[in-house]
């Protein structure tokens, strides 16, 4: 039995499981709890759980971003919500330098079961400083861990998880995707974090992608098969760790690989991804790999512009294309 | 010239209430912090000891003050300049040695090195100026949290700090929130080599800035450990008894640069050779020859006493095995 839930109740109901389940589980952010979420993830939850465990915070993400991590080294499994992941750059020493070093730096004295989540990357229109891509970013430091689910499934089971792991967790959600439908179960379950699903299953091409770009990638898949392209898709789920393996065991089936990506190309999730491919399937390989990504630009604000420079279904199909054509 | 802050200097009182053994127990501690913190940087200067290295030469007074007053089963964090907090709190001169020469058996397994020390009740020496003010204000939610009555977040910052964002975004919060969080201002005068009252649009770090927070400000004579002690106590009265937080300022003096590597230019040999005046282990040493509690015989006992055992924790920390390149990886995750 299941039920078909939006992707902003999977979250919902994975934070709610998780507050029932563990008392030292709370949730914190910018109008989570009068205003029930910018998105809507935490609605009804300050009603259930009270003003303690559901807490509206000042525009402070510096603040309370940090006073996560205190109370993450203190005993608690604090939930952040950022109203976006780009307002999370203003609590960027408090991740970087802070959350990211603390077990490490402390000669593992400190942990910090803490999970910052949020939606990333383009909504619509918003512009250069509501559109960055931060996987990029906090992809780069060893500490973080990096979960990006791209449906209402994956988006319960690895919250889940991201709570009870005992590692700052950076959860990226998109606003694009808070409407998604999807069938789950209704009984509990979790997705380990560090796995990734082969979404579509495919013998003539591996394409790899991870988030909200799963969705013109699973279009391109379709239309690929109406002309005899069997492509497989690989959703990466997380980036850090990134499970390389179920990627290489893709091209060593089909030797051939097109990456995509929501975030810039230049040293980006598909240049690390690109690299590993090389170092893993060299001999594998029939053509050299492909990268879709956004191009280099801030995000501008005119639809038409702003479509040009994300990673779209005719660029990923031309990009198969060429990659289907070499040998 | 500043205030020295409303807290007397009461010996006697202080005496009476703690009983000379403390008392004497305080003054080995500001002895251990000096001693460590010389030879700390003698070992820094003979190649042994790398990065950073911030002392707390002139500080002596505050922390011990600190811990007395208000007792160790706080949560506690500091600054990149934590050796003194961290002594009093219990950490052993031998394991802190150790993790300045870089060594496996340092307190943070030759990860951290002089400014990142731990206890399980001090969250750490940070290394951005003002990056602890949150992690603290987070320490004392999780005291409120979990309905502890008794405990505190004691968060040290220099004056430098009170002009990050994060200072006034975490008082903000603090304030808002109730949260029992004590805020002590090392005020030493310079931010490396700026001059406080050149960048800071204050006078008084903590008494100006409280009431807009809504919260109680006090200064206190850093260089006086018995002002710091009578200081200490109140506030951590206040903050159990109001549920609420409380800075303030110990007016106070670094006499050395703000790391070894600043030669400290910015002010003559005249100007710190009259600091050093009001050097807290001289004004402490006074006070209880004053009193009659030691002469210049014991004194200078204590401080040998307090000198072998940093010479020893410098032997223990040469021997000490450095880490096994094998663990390189090791807890980057939990």
């Amino acid at each position: 039995m299941g039920q078909i839930v939006e992707y902003r109740e999977a979250l919902r109901q994975a934070i709610d499981e998780e507050m029932t389940r563990d008392p030292n589980v709370f949730i914190m952010g910018e109008d989570v709890a009068e205003y029930n979420g910018a998105y809507k993830v935490t609605k009804g939850m300050l009603d259930k759980w009270g003003p303690e465990r559901v807490l509206d915070t000042p525009i402070s993400e510096s603040a309370f971003a940090g006073c996560g991590i205190g109370a993450a080294m203190t005993g608690l499994r604090p939930i952040v919500e950022f109203m976006s992941f780009n307002f999370s750059f203003v609590a960027a020493d408090q991740i970087i330098s802070n959350a990211a070093t603390m077990h490490y730096m402390s000669g593992g004295r400190f942990k910090v079961p803490i999970v910052f989540r949020g939606p990333n990357g383009a909504a619509a229109q918003v512009s250069c400083q509501h559109s960055h891509c931060v996987e990029e970013i906090y992809g780069s430091l060893p500490g973080l861990l990096i979960v990006s689910p791209s449906n209402p499934y994956d988006a319960k089971g690895l919250l889940k998880a991201s709570v009870r792991n005992d590692n700052p967790v950076i959860f990226l959600e998109s606003e694009l995707s808070y409407n998604d439908k999807m069938e789950i179960p209704e009984e509990e379950y979790l997705v380990p974090i560090g796995k990734a699903a082969v979404a579509v299953e495919g013998k003539d091409i591996t394409l790899v992608s991870y988030g909200r770009m799963m969705k013109p990638c699973h279009d391109v898949v379709k239309e690929l098969a109406g002309r005899g392209i069997k492509v497989e898709l690989v959703d990466l789920r997380s980036i850090r760790p990134l499970d390389i393996a179920t990627v290489a065991q893709s091209i060593r089936k089909t030797h051939r690989c097109v990456l995509v990506e929501e975030g810039h190309i230049f040293g980006g999730i598909c240049a690390e991804v690109g690299c590993q491919i090389m170092e893993h399937c060299f001999d594998d390989l029939d053509a050299p790999v492909e990268r879709v990504c956004q191009l280099e630009t801030p995000m501008p604000y005119s639809k038409v512009l702003e479509a040009e420079t994300l990673p779209n279904p005719r660029r990923i199909i031309a990009a198969v294309e060429r990659v289907m054509n070499k040998n | 010239m500043k205030k020295k802050g409303a807290f007397a200097s009461d010996p006697k009182k202080v005496i009476d209430e703690l009983g000379k053994e403390t008392v004497l127990d305080c003054l080995k501690q500001m002895l251990l912090i000096r001693n460590f913190e010389n030879r700390g940087e003698q070992a820094y200067q003979q190649g042994k000891v790398g990065g950073f290295y911030h002392s707390y030469i002139g500080q002596e007074a505050i922390a011990p003050a600190a811990v007395q007053a208000m007792g160790k089963d706080h949560w506690w964090g500091g600054t990149y300049r934590c050796h003194g907090t961290l002594l009093c709190l219990g950490a052993k001169p031998n394991e802190m040695m150790a993790e300045l020469y870089g060594r496996a058996n340092g307190n943070s397994h030759g990860r951290g090195g002089s400014m990142h020390m731990y206890l399980d009740n001090f969250l750490g020496g940070f290394g951005v100026v003002g990056g602890q003010i949150p992690i603290m204000g987070g320490a004392a939610f999780s005291i409120k949290y979990q309905g502890i009555k008794d405990k505190i977040a004691v968060c040290f910052l220099g004056d430098g700090a009170t002009a990050q964002g994060s200072f006034h975004e975490s008082l903000n919060l603090a304030s808002k929130w109730d949260l029992p969080v004590l805020y002590i201002v090392e005020n030493n005068n310079w931010g490396i080599g700026t001059n406080v009252g050149r960048v800071i649009c204050v006078d008084k770090l903590a008494e100006d800035r409280a009431p807009a927070y809504g919260m109680k400000g006090y200064t206190v004579d850093g260089m006086d450990f018995f002002s710091c002690y009578s200081a200490f106590k109140q506030c951590l009265s206040d903050v159990i008894n109001d549920g609420r937080p409380v800075i303030i300022e110990a007016l106070t003096e670094r006499f050395r640069g703000h790391s070894v590597s600043d030669p400290g230019l910015y002010r003559s040999k005249e100007q710190l050779q009259k600091i050093m005046e009001s050097d807290p282990l001289l004004v402490m040493k006074k006070h209880l020859i004053d009193v009659k509690l030691i002469d210049e015989e014991k004194y200078k006992a204590m401080d040998k006493e307090q000198r072998d055992i940093v010479v020893e924790a410098m032997k223990h920390a040469e021997s000490s095995p450095w880490p096994d390149p094998v663990v390189l990886e090791d807890g980057v995750y939990a």
